[in-house]
């Protein structure tokens, strides 16, 4: 009887709250997440927004708005022109949004933003089909290095995107001269590559690990590197693609920007709530819970970050041949 | 049987005073939304992350909470289509064709009372199919590859030319138009800006929802303004207050093979449920269409889409709980969701979170008995609404709408672009071209072009591909049937007209 | 001869379509590219939409001038919705966007002003409250 009132209550308290949920305290505290609702900025967002109001560090709720467009260039050229002061306002950004700045894409350089900081990461894994010939990451360099397009390959990206520019970083490392050869596949998300894979259409895909974690797990796939300095807690078995001899180190950063034209003091404010926020259990238990690394970066350390992987970027994608 | 001892668990997973409440508070805000013109699932199920997060629901309540709007939602669509001739969302462009004629004609309550009918059949059909079949069903869509998807989307539009209109040509230009448009934005392949004119409001594309309730809300006030302002009706007349059941009955083996239709492509992930409706009723308008009465109010056509819609959306679940794919926009929030709440779909959930998957299942069988109730009372109310004179109903629709696009992109630019193509389908519709092709073709468009690059990116640039697979080659068969289907039952109508012609002269 | 207009209108959207296709460059490691799909949506549309400037179909009848000018009236009132709304706030913009559309539709000017007050914060209050899609209640004159 008492589990049933209770159950009542926190029903009839679910409806008040469909009448009043913005009627709370509302906080002028904003996340953009630069794109529709799913995917990894919106669930920065999301999360992030949960865990400051649980944690008290704003007042009231975080209003979480999508605005989606261009890789986030189109919020990137918003916040540019009409809010590059506001304190109140958070971005969702990653190495993939750094990897549009330096190659060009968006409409304003880098130091338009200050960027706050990184609290976690994603691990960019090199995967094949469980009845894959290719055994280990040697036979696959092996393969595309005799003949760049036998395989093809394939990640959540479009050409010249993070996913692919990780797995041309792999090829160039295993000595492939023509990487324009190599076959690449652009799909809505890294499962969706992984299911094409599955079901025979492709060879290899390149993407973050964390979405497509189930199917290592189910042994429909097999990941032949993981593309990160120490190996992977949740899978202490798959190799780094360090250990194997290939150099190469692909993280997702997932971090967050403000206006570049907030004070000293705003942005020191914003870099010790995130701080607070990425050291609770609250976020630890989250991020992992996505498959995330929980990695910190804030600051000026953060911001120099930033800078020296926007030009590292430029450079492989100009190696490469991404951009001229 | 197995099967049978986990739907039981399930349902009393499903059966708590909680969920019954939370599922029955689903529904209504689905029916609601969906109703709403510009609104739609994807809102619904967004605007509800927050509220399932602030009051620390478990995965299982959270996801049936939100399964009930999304239900919701297909059942409310249709309301709009029906009575005002403006879809309320995606899915139910292909209910005017004939809901809205059938209400012209005071048929409205057994308009609502079918598609009501044809949306519980099909979404029931389709969550038989994934209690029964759903590993098993994913397993055999993952061979569906990019040049099998573009496939499918030939015979979808070569098959547009037999949906509505008078010309052909004119109905085949209307989808063109929808492709073009399709292709404004930035391309997820290249990063190349098209036909974007240096606007950072159109780098991510023409939103379909923006053209949906521009074409057909804007465009229905401009044709009401030339009607002579006595000759406009003050309200459509209307014939009963309650459906008649026999009119329901006569419409069951549409809406089976509409079921059947729409599930099948609901578990392509990708396709989606504008596909599976779009697809149920060109299906049956081919299968039953003999005196030429689709198209004028035929119930049939009603019965179709409905149950297509509502199957395609429950078998887009298959996808999205089996293989971690979303095959429709809501399901990716659906998919965020369960994410955010630490419940990782893909291989491995049936087998290790049975409870909650098993709960949502028989969740889903009561959200589709809580609609038929829910709805069926409300048909007097809805028909009702017909009696209200236009100048009152209108201006409120044309604020539902506005508010429906500018709550979502907070975007003015939104609204400018929603009044532009309410110009723009007034012109069209004066001409007599469909409209339906066009959103069709926006809707449909990207995705077609994706697959057919990543086929030709798969081969290296042998168009050959698009020909190698046998489900492929299948496809093209079943279109080229169509095709010829369609070119000899015109030939046939058009010999019996002037052999009637002989006979009466 | 409408329809010829509307031809010729499509045709020459689908030529300037079609060509401005051909400037998208393949860029590295796309083999279509972004050029392809957009010419073959572009040729059947020249070719449809020349047919129907040569064999053209149907009879359209446009509206007297004075209806034209409802039309034209009723499009500056959504127009100018949309260069309101933020300015102003959403329930005072949609109260002049419900009155205002209604005057038009033929009802008697007071039946639709009372329309407007009642609907348009019933409606803010539908979707800011019940809903939660935020809409402003005062725009950005009043801050």
């Amino acid at each position: 009887m008492i589990f049933r009132s209770l159950t009542s209550v926190k029903l009839g308290a679910a409806l008040a709250a469909t009448m009043t949920l913005t009627a709370l305290p509302a906080s002028a505290t904003e996340c953009i997440a630069p794109s529709n609702p799913g995917g990894g900025w919106d669930f920065t967002c999301r999360t992030i927004g949960r865990i400051l109001s649980e944690l008290e560090l704003v007042d009231g709720n975080v209003q979480v708005t999508n605005m989606p467009g261009g890789v986030g260039a189109v919020t990137f050229a918003m916040v540019a022109a009409e809010r590059a002061d506001d304190a109140d306002l958070i971005v969702a950004t990653s190495t993939v949004g750094i990897t549009q700045i330096a190659q060009g894409r968006y409409p304003a350089p880098l130091e338009t933003m200050r960027y706050l900081a990184m609290l976690g990461a994603d691990v960019g894994v090199i995967a094949v089909d469980n009845d894959s010939p290719i055994q280990t990451l040697a036979q696959l360099n092996e393969a595309m290095a005799a003949d760049p397009t036998s395989l093809v390959t394939a990640g959540s990206s479009g050409a010249g995107g993070w996913d692919h520019i990780r797995l041309l970083m792999v090829a160039q490392e295993a000595g492939v001269e023509d990487l324009g050869a190599i076959r690449w596949v652009q799909f809505d998300g890294g499962t969706d590559a992984v299911t094409q894979m599955m079901g025979g259409q492709i060879d290899v895909v390149s993407t973050d690990l964390g979405e497509i974690a189930g199917f290592v797990e189910s042994g429909d796939i097999r990941i032949l590197a993981a593309l990160s300095d120490e190996p992977i807690p949740a899978f202490p078995d798959v190799p780094t693609a360090v250990s194997q001899g290939v150099d190469v180190i692909g993280y997702n950063w997932r971090g967050l920007y403000t206006g570049g034209q907030v004070t000293d003091e705003q942005y020191a404010e914003w870099v010790s709530k995130l701080e607070t926020l990425y050291n609770s259990p609250e976020w630890q238990e989250a991020a992992t819970a996505s498959g995330l690394v929980p990695i910190w970066r804030g600051g000026d350390t953060f911001e120099a970050f930033v800078r020296e992987q926007a030009q590292v970027m430029e450079q492989i994608s100009r190696d490469i041949g991404v951009i001229e | 049987m197995e099967i049978l001892s986990l739907l039981g668990q399930g349902f009393v997973v499903a059966a708590t005073p909680l969920n019954i409440g939370l599922l029955l508070m689903g529904c209504f805000i689905g029916t609601l939304l969906g109703a709403l013109p510009g609104l739609g699932p994807v809102n619904g199920v967004a605007v509800l992350i927050p509220l399932t997060f602030a009051f620390g629901f478990d995965p299982t309540s959270s996801m049936i909470l939100l399964c009930a709007v999304y239900f919701g939602c297909m059942y409310g669509g249709r309301i709009s289509s029906i009575l005002l001739n403006i879809p309320g969302d995606e899915p139910a462009i292909m209910t005017t064709l004939d809901g809205y004629p059938m209400a012209v004609q005071g048929q409205a309550a057994n308009a609502l009372a079918i598609s009501g009918v044809a949306s519980f059949v099909g979404a029931t059909i389709a969550v038989l199919g994934l209690s029964l079949f759903a590993p098993v069903l994913a397993r055999a869509a993952i061979h569906f590859g990019p040049a099998d998807y573009f496939a499918l989307y030939i015979l979808a539009f070569a098959t547009i030319g037999g949906i509505a209109g008078v010309d052909p040509r004119k109905t085949l230009l209307s989808a063109l138009i929808g492709l073009l448009l399709a292709t404004v934005g930035l391309d997820p392949i290249s990063g190349v800006p098209r036909y974007t004119f240096d606007s950072f409001h159109l780098y991510d594309g023409i939103e379909p929802i923006v053209a949906l309730v521009g074409l057909f809300a804007i465009s229905e006030i401009l044709m009401l303004l030339e009607m002579h302002l006595k000759d406009r009706p003050k309200a459509i007349p209307v014939g009963s207050w309650l459906p008649q059941w026999g009119a329901i009955w006569k419409t069951r083996a549409a809406m089976l093979r509409g079921s059947g239709v729409g599930f099948v492509a609901g578990v392509l992930p990708g396709a989606g449920a504008s596909l599976g409706s779009f697809m149920a009723y060109v299906a049956e308008k081919q299968w039953s269409n003999k005196k030429g009465t689709f198209g004028k109010g035929d119930p049939r056509g009603v019965a179709a889409p409905e149950a297509g819609n509502n199957a395609a959306s429950g078998g887009a679940l298959i996808p999205m709980l089996s293989l971690g794919v979303p095959g429709s926009g809501t399901t990716a929030v659906l998919l965020a969701m369960l994410i955010s709440l630490n419940v990782q779909p893909g291989p491995l959930l049936f087998e290790r979170q049975p409870d909650l998957v098993w709960g949502l299942v028989a969740s889903l069988y009561m959200a589709n008995i809580a609609l038929l109730i829910l709805n069926l009372p409300m048909i007097g109310i809805f028909t009702r609404l017909m009696m209200t004179p236009t100048w009152a109903l209108m201006p409120v629709v044309a604020a539902v709408t506005f508010v429906g696009v500018y709550g979502i992109s907070n975007s003015v630019f939104d609204l400018e672009m929603m009044v532009a193509f309410g110009v723009i389908g007034y012109v069209l519709r004066k001409m007599d071209v469909s409209l339906v092709p066009l959103v069709l073709g926006l809707l449909l468009g990207g995705d077609m072009e994706r697959n057919l690059r990543r086929a030709m990116s798969i081969s290296d640039g042998d168009w050959s591909i698009l020909i190698a697979s046998p489900i492929s080659i299948g496809l093209y068969i079943l279109t080229a049937g169509f095709l010829v289907l369609s070119v000899w039952l015109a030939v046939r109508d058009h010999r019996q007209t002037q052999a009637e012609r002989l006979t009466e002269g | 001869m409408s329809v010829r207009i509307l031809g010729v209108a499509i045709f020459v959207i689908a030529a300037l379509y079609t060509r401005q296709a051909g400037t998208y460059a393949v860029t590295f490691g796309d083999v279509l590219g972004p050029t392809v799909f957009p010419i073959i949506v572009g040729i059947p549309m020249m070719i449809l939409s020349a047919s129907l400037v040569v064999f053209p179909t149907g009879q359209v009848d446009w509206p007297a001038p004075q209806r034209m000018g409802r039309q034209a009236a009723a499009l500056a009132v959504l127009v100018g919705y949309t260069m309101t709304l933020e300015p102003l706030g959403f329930p005072l913009a949609t109260f002049a966007l419900i009155a205002l559309i209604g005057i038009i539709l033929g009802g008697a000017p007071w039946k639709a002003v009372v329309l407007g007050a009642v609907m348009a914060p019933a409606l803010w209050a539908l979707f800011d409250q019940v809903l939660g899609l935020p809409l402003d209640f005062l725009g950005e004159l009043f801050v």
